[in-house]
């Protein structure tokens, strides 16, 4: 038995043996002590697949429209660079970081703690990267992206044609394949072999 | 019930590892993490970012989000006349996810969070399972309200048709994003553990 506290309300509890299948709830708040994960190597080739959808996402295009022979596309980089184009530059960074920059690094975060791990590298020395991936969770906001692209689909199609671009196929991809992964990696897993330590 | 805490037991947890350590330890000796029994002044930057977002949002909800040019005429719109402006054209649900995202979202998670400052500040510890819950939920639900900005990127980005229909960013858009910005730092400064009855009383 060894001894954790919750996150969320203080209370000490003992941690049964872990066997990697069961949830452990705190018995006072209900907050969830303990989440179970799967086989890293699963983990890694979830992650390496998003990133795999997510790069050529950005650049292809998303929606196009067609006004008066006008033809008007725009690709997830290029919404983002309008910002840019009418003088909000801090706005663009804010949205560029939240909507691609965070889950991409979160990605590449996971497979920068699990394949050096494996390698036999000590746990300790990823820490920072842990620190950032967790810090991280709150600010990935590629799922408000995919609805809000639903939105405007719903608004421009009021207008014109709209035609709808690989992008958004391969950005909903990307979506599917980061959930998994982010559901799959439990963190805390890389700790395991040191609770036997020490 | 009296149950045994860090606090009471004198131990301070490690929120990277999990590990528990004796209280007087700054270091953890697994993972090297600085530790904290509960965050350093949380109550007071979770009460000073939910007050920036309130002081942001005025602006937010004033001044134009978007300015549409169509055939010379220029029309600004804020938030709420986009809302209107969907419900008037009979898009019932796409209105109302507008609505919820970028109008309900923030105001019910300062209100969860100046509730919160109250539970802990004032130790109305009965009412902590409540409080953790709504906690939960704007946990959740926080960067939702991100959601309208976005949605003006595309519109920004996809409607640029010269003389017959141009769509810019308005003013409104970088203070209401600035507000959202607040209420997610001010979630997560939060520390929940301070809702509850940890000392020995």
């Amino acid at each position: 038995m060894r001894e954790t506290a919750c996150h969320e309300c203080g209370v000490i509890v003992n941690k049964p043996k872990l066997d990697r299948e069961h949830q452990f709830y705190c018995p006072r708040c209900n907050a969830t002590i303990y989440r179970p994960g799967q086989r890293m190597r699963y983990v890694v080739v979830m992650a390496l697949s998003s990133i795999i959808f997510l790069i050529p996402a950005l650049f292809l295009p998303l929606l196009s429209l067609n006004i008066a022979g006008i033809e008007q596309m725009t690709t997830l980089v290029g919404a983002i660079a309008s910002f840019f184009d009418d003088g909000y530059d801090l706005l663009a960074f804010v949205v560029l970081i939240t909507g691609i920059i965070a889950p991409l690094t979160m990605l590449l975060m996971v497979l920068l703690i699990l394949i050096p791990t494996r390698m036999g590298m000590k746990v300790r020395n990823v820490a920072p990267i842990f620190i950032i991936y967790e810090y991280l969770l709150e600010w990935g906001m590629g799922e408000v992206y995919l609805v809000s692209i639903f939105v405007s689909m719903i608004k421009l199609q009021e207008m014109s044609m709209l035609v709808i671009g690989i992008g958004l196929y391969l950005f909903v991809g990307f979506l599917l394949t980061f959930f998994i992964t982010i559901l799959w990696f439990n963190p805390h897993d890389i700790w395991h072999k040191y609770e036997l330590e020490d | 019930m009296n149950w045994k805490t860090d606090i009471n037991t004198g131990k301070v947890l490690c929120l990277l590892c999990d590990k528990l350590h004796d209280a007087d330890k700054t270091v953890c000796s697994r993972c090297g993490g600085h530790l904290h029994q509960r965050r350093p002044f949380a109550l007071l930057r979770t009460f000073n970012f939910s007050l920036v977002a309130i002081f942001f949002l005025i602006p937010a909800n004033l001044l134009p989000i978007m300015h549409v040019t169509s055939l010379g005429t220029v029309e600004s719109r804020t938030i709420m006349d986009g809302i209107v402006h969907f419900f008037s054209t009979g898009s019932y649900f796409i209105g109302s996810v507008v609505f919820i995202a970028s109008i309900a979202v923030p105001f019910i998670k300062l209100s969860v969070l100046l509730y919160l400052i109250y539970i802990a500040k004032f130790e109305k510890y009965q009412q902590a399972m409540q409080g953790i819950k709504y906690y939960r939920m704007i946990n959740l639900i926080g960067k939702w309200s991100m959601l309208d900005v976005f949605v003006i990127a595309l519109m920004v980005a996809m409607v640029q048709f010269q003389k017959i229909a141009t769509i810019n960013t308005g003013p409104a858009a970088i203070s209401f994003t600035v507000a959202v910005i607040a209420t997610i730092i001010a979630t997560k400064s939060f520390d929940p553990r301070q809702l509850w009855r940890n000392s020995s009383l």
